[in-house]
């Protein structure tokens, strides 16, 4: 998984922000979702992604794992994620 | 606990740098066009514009600042002497670059080279569908060059964007215009309001549409949105000056629109200039971006364009704040 082809991301303070430079829209990331996105921009598996932020998040209530799905399924809907090339 | 995104843009209050970067690199031009905004010209360049130093050292603090987007205008910008080199520079180092041009340089070697550099876009203005319309707006422009230069940038896989900025004597050409675009195998195409500044005001008579005009023209886009979806985007803003500049007030967009002598501005319809990248830092500008929208003299500005529609005539006199 990856961003898709005109997709930047960058952290911020608040979290993290998506842009899409061809509709030149700007996509909100809180403090949970940047870190999912900068650990698929760092090239991490999606099933791995979970258990890599649970040292740094509280997950009381065992919803990283969702999160990070839900997430990824809604930025691929958004077209801001695509499939990664076959290696 | 939830990841979530908001397609809202976040407040550029709370941004640690822009997201977008509008430079027009140079302020000469082929073209001496009807409705230029920048009175841009044959002879036109600035006498103070940065120096090659200056240019590369913006870039790298555009790379170090991590800022995602950047579009170089002019003027002309592949008239600028090292305009291939700054291209390279930008692109080399992940920014989304898009180009914006009369399109009349576009040969099948520049083009070759935009897609080998890896250009996000190319914006070429077209303001009409034949040569007598496109050719009374564009002053030295030709038709049938530009039309063979979007065909070139085509032909090597660059993707198009089409820009098409309305007169009295062009809108009854939009639906052709809109389809050209198309044809040409356009990704976007792009309009709004003629502005009232910098060429325009000498010219405004004879260039604006009336009201009435515009209403056709928006109804046509928005029939045109819908028959090119999935294929072409068409963008257009019907906002008016004055509301857009309104909202905008509130709510800054995280844009730069750096001038060729290295003048920030807060926005292009607005004079008020607040920084000056010879002398400061893009970070220490950007610090001040923020503050300065918030100037009373901005808003007293804005004001005043709803009692004054043509104050924006002295957008070239630029006022710090």
């Amino acid at each position: 998984m990856q961003l898709g082809k005109f997709v930047k991301f960058r952290k911020e303070q608040f979290g993290g922000v998506l842009f899409e430079t061809r509709s030149e829209k700007v996509f909100t990331l809180n403090e949970t979702g940047a870190a999912i996105i900068g650990e698929l921009v760092a090239g991490a598996e999606p099933a791995t992604i979970a258990d890599r932020l649970r040292a740094r998040f509280q997950d009381p209530d065992n919803t990283l794992e969702n999160d990070v799905a839900a997430l990824i399924a809604e930025l691929q809907s958004k077209g801001l994620l695509a499939e990664s090339p076959p290696a | 606990m939830s990841a979530a995104t908001d397609a809202a843009a976040p407040e550029s209050a709370a941004l640690g740098a822009p997201l977008y970067i509008a430079w027009q690199i140079t302020n000469e031009c082929n073209l001496a066009c009807l409705h230029c905004i920048e009175e841009s010209g044959p002879g036109k360049a600035f006498p103070d514009e940065l120096s090659d130093e200056q240019v590369f050292g913006v870039l790298r603090q555009i790379v170090e600042m991590d800022i995602p987007y950047l579009s170089f205008s002019g003027g002309e910008p592949m008239l600028h002497p090292r305009f291939f080199d700054m291209v390279a520079y930008v692109c080399d180092h992940g920014v989304q670059l898009k180009v914006e041009t009369n399109g009349n340089y576009l040969d099948p070697d520049a083009c070759d080279r935009l897609k080998l550099l890896g250009v996000k876009a190319v914006q070429v203005s077209l303001d009409g569908a034949s040569a007598a319309t496109f050719n009374r707006m564009r002053v030295r422009g030709d038709f049938d060059r530009t039309v063979a230069g979007i065909r070139n940038l085509r032909d090597a896989g660059v993707p198009i964007e089409i820009n098409y900025c309305p007169s009295s004597f062009s809108v009854r050409e939009a639906e052709r215009t809109v389809d050209l675009a198309a044809e040409l195998g356009a990704e976007s195409f792009y309009s709004g309001r003629t502005m009232y500044t910098g060429n325009a005001v000498k010219t405004w008579q004879k260039l604006t549409p009336d009201e009435d005009q515009y209403t056709v023209l928006f109804d046509l886009l928005r029939r045109k949105s819908r028959d090119y979806a999935g294929r072409m985007r068409v963008h257009f803003h019907e906002m008016g000056l004055l509301e857009e500049l309104r909202y905008r007030v509130q709510h800054p967009a995280a844009l730069l629109i750096v001038l060729p002598n290295g003048l920030v501005k807060l926005i292009n319809a607005l004079p008020f200039v607040c920084g000056d990248l010879r002398t400061q830092s893009l970070a220490e500008i950007w610090h001040n971006f923020r503050r300065a929208w918030r100037d009373p003299r901005v808003t007293q500005y804005v004001d005043d364009l709803a009692h004054d529609a043509k104050t924006t005539a002295q957008l070239h006199r630029w006022i710090s704040v």
